[in-house]
């Protein structure tokens, strides 16, 4: 075996130009499932630590309607899981969630939606129109980061993120003290529609802090929040907006332990949407398990291709060499040592293919590194120093898929190979 | 020694030209030949000379009649393993490997079989002296001469201490001289080496070297 290994690599070796150009096809197919694996999989390790940083497996998300899952559009419910009615969060039920045994606090959320964002003196408004709020201090873990004097948010003043900082050009020193107008709009946004309360509205905040949060742009405290909901609702007061509209979500905290059971009783007993950490990173995972799929099945199309590349220059090898192979067969060889020799090159074929293509892949990774990390941690990813790193069981399975390819698409050749008739083939021109 | 080694029991192999057309190559031959001996088939193109080694040499076993070597029908044999140890077969266009070495390409036959290297090489020295290419093993066959290379297809041949040496026109491709040294190394091979030798050629004046000559005509020995 080893002898027909060593004769089968000088066979490899004679044709060293047509080897690397095929292996060229395995190595295209390599690079890709390299970026779709490794890319994945870093990708998932770098959304799972962002989220178990800034969630703690105590925290529960609770709300009255199913806007859990992005309205539906990540994850769209069944006829039959969408049984469950909306409900109002109204101050009512956020007091009989407090009073659950193992609850250690709930924060409400509140959200307002379809206000044009200016930063005083700049005539270009922020691009997303939300403003979030509650009554967590600059210093909870869910801002991961804070900067400013003021802990906690007074009427009318207000946090912003890194974001706003950096899109509006300034400084985490500069920003604070100055004033953000938040203006009613007559075309709403993509996720409110306008309505006639909303003519002629303006707010003003100051801002006392910078917090770092990747989606949540700017936050108020819910006293303020109220204040401006009551005004563009047109309700009479606050308890008026609470009893008929609710809070946009209530945030949780509980006793370690006791999350799944208290998790269990709100969704079932009280018939409320929740959502644990738990849940959130099952999400990322069927997302990215999802998506992974997806990536290998186009993945696979430049395998198929680069297979079919090894068969064509397999045929034409073993055409080129069809006398050689009534040589070694007239002074003994058999047709399955013709059968292995074949295989035995097309497998180094792929075998080249598959460690050139790491090899390619894994300087680009590098090379490309600190642009992925400057992309993501200007998306507000805090926890990365690499994007990319090197997976030993990836490497192995791509190589030995990469192998694996090769051998098979060297079946057909090889077989035509041993099945070669000896009298024939030395008389091959 | 005076046994018969080889015998060939009314030898037939007919070729399918076409739809309807058969060809016979060999119509019947039969022959006996004693262990260590040195005969020659001579026949004229067409006479089925090489059909004939296609089928002794274990190339071609779409034959009827039988061949029994040492009293063994042949057909008992695995085909690769009559052809690497029972035979050896001399080329007339010699079949080296381009590529491979002198040495590689004497030792190649060894590539499909389980014999330890160093085994072989006190065979392969010998048979390199035997040859006189002692000064040429790493030479490449593009280096060789015609005679040369004709040495490394017989010392490839007898690699493996085969019974039988089968040389299909062996002189075929080379001038007069250096034809007549091969007929002797096969002469003197076949004496020292105590191996049948059976030589194809269609040249009576290469047959004389050999004490027999069996005749092919039109498919049949005469």
């Amino acid at each position: 075996m080893v002898r027909m290994f060593e004769y089968a690599i000088s066979l490899v070796l004679r044709r060293k130009f047509r080897t690397v150009l095929t292996s060229l096809g395995i190595m295209i197919a390599v690079m890709l499932m390299t970026f779709i694996l490794f890319g994945m999989t870093d990708l998932k390790t770098v959304l799972l630590s962002e989220i178990t940083t800034r969630f703690n497996p105590q925290d529960l998300y609770i709300s009255g309607q199913d806007n859990m899952s992005f309205g539906g559009m990540a994850m769209a419910p069944s006829k039959d899981e969408k049984k469950k009615e909306s409900k109002i969060l109204t101050e009512d039920i956020k007091q009989e969630i407090e009073e659950i045994e193992g609850v250690t606090s709930v924060e409400p959320l509140l959200f307002i939606d379809g206000l044009e964002i200016y930063l005083e003196n700049d005539p270009v408004a922020y691009p997303i129109k939300m403003i979030a709020a509650s009554d967590l201090k600059g210093s909870h873990h869910i801002f991961k980061e804070f900067y400013g004097e003021k802990e906690e948010l007074g009427m009318y003043e207000m946090y912003v993120s890194k974001y706003v900082v950096s899109f509006f050009e300034s400084t985490q020193e500069d920003i604070i003290g100055k004033k953000v107008l938040a203006k009613s709009s007559s075309t709403g946004s993509f996720f409110a529609s306008s309505s006639k309360s909303m003519i002629d509205k303006e707010y003003e905040f100051t801002i006392v802090g910078v917090v770092d949060t990747a989606n949540d742009a700017f936050w108020i405290s819910n006293d303020t929040a109220l204040e401006i909901l009551v005004d563009l609702g047109g309700f009479e007061n606050s308890s008026d907006y609470l009893s008929n509209i609710g809070y946009f979500q209530l945030y949780m905290t509980t006793q370690e332990g006791k999350t799944k059971e208290i998790e269990k009783y709100i969704d079932e007993e009280m018939g409320l949407f929740v959502i644990s950490s738990d849940a959130i990173l099952s999400l990322v995972d069927t997302f990215t398990a999802g998506l992974t799929v997806a990536l290998i099945i186009f993945g696979s199309i430049s395998a198929l291709v680069a297979a079919i590349g090894i068969i064509n220059t397999m045929i034409m090898s073993i055409y080129e060499q069809t006398k050689e192979i009534g040589i070694i067969k007239a002074i003994g060889a058999s047709n399955t040592q013709v059968l292995v020799i074949y295989l035995i090159q097309s497998m180094l074929i792929g075998l080249l293919g598959g460690v050139l293509g790491l090899i390619v892949s894994f300087s680009i990774m590098k090379l490309s590194d600190p642009i992925v990390v400057d992309m993501l941690s200007s998306e507000g990813f805090v926890q990365i120093e690499e994007f990319f790193h090197f997976q030993p069981l990836n490497a192995t399975i791509i190589t030995l898929c990469s192998i694996l390819i090769g051998t098979l698409a060297g079946i057909y050749p090889s077989m035509k190979a041993a099945r070669l008739d000896p009298v024939k083939a030395l008389r091959h021109e | 020694m005076d046994m018969e080694y080889i015998e060939v029991k009314d030898l037939k192999r007919k070729y399918k030209m076409g739809k309807d057309i058969v060809v016979g190559a060999l119509q019947g031959v039969s022959f006996t030949l004693k262990e260590g001996s040195f005969t020659s088939i001579v026949g004229s193109s067409g006479s089925g000379k090489s059909t004939l080694l296609n089928i002794l040499g274990g190339l071609d076993w779409e034959y009827t009649g039988g061949i029994y070597i040492e009293g063994k029908n042949i057909k008992e044999y695995e085909p690769n393993y009559y052809r690497r140890y029972i035979v050896g077969t001399v080329f007339q266009q010699f079949y080296l490997i381009p590529s491979l070495t002198v040495e590689e390409n004497i030792l190649l036959p060894i590539k499909f079989q389980g014999k330890r290297e160093r085994d072989i090489n006190e065979r392969l020295e010998y048979l390199l002296k035997k040859v006189g290419l002692e000064d040429r093993r790493k030479h490449l066959p593009k280096e060789l001469s015609g005679g040369q290379a004709q040495r490394v297809a017989i010392a490839r041949a007898l690699i493996d201490s085969p019974k039988i040496v089968l040389a299909d026109e062996p002189t075929g491709n080379l001038d007069s001289k250096t034809g007549e040294s091969i007929l002797n190394l096969l002469e003197e091979l076949n004496e020292s080496e105590d191996i049948t030798i059976l030589l194809v050629t269609h040249d009576m004046q290469v047959a004389k070297y050999t004490p027999e000559v069996i005749t092919l005509v039109d498919g049949k020995n005469v």
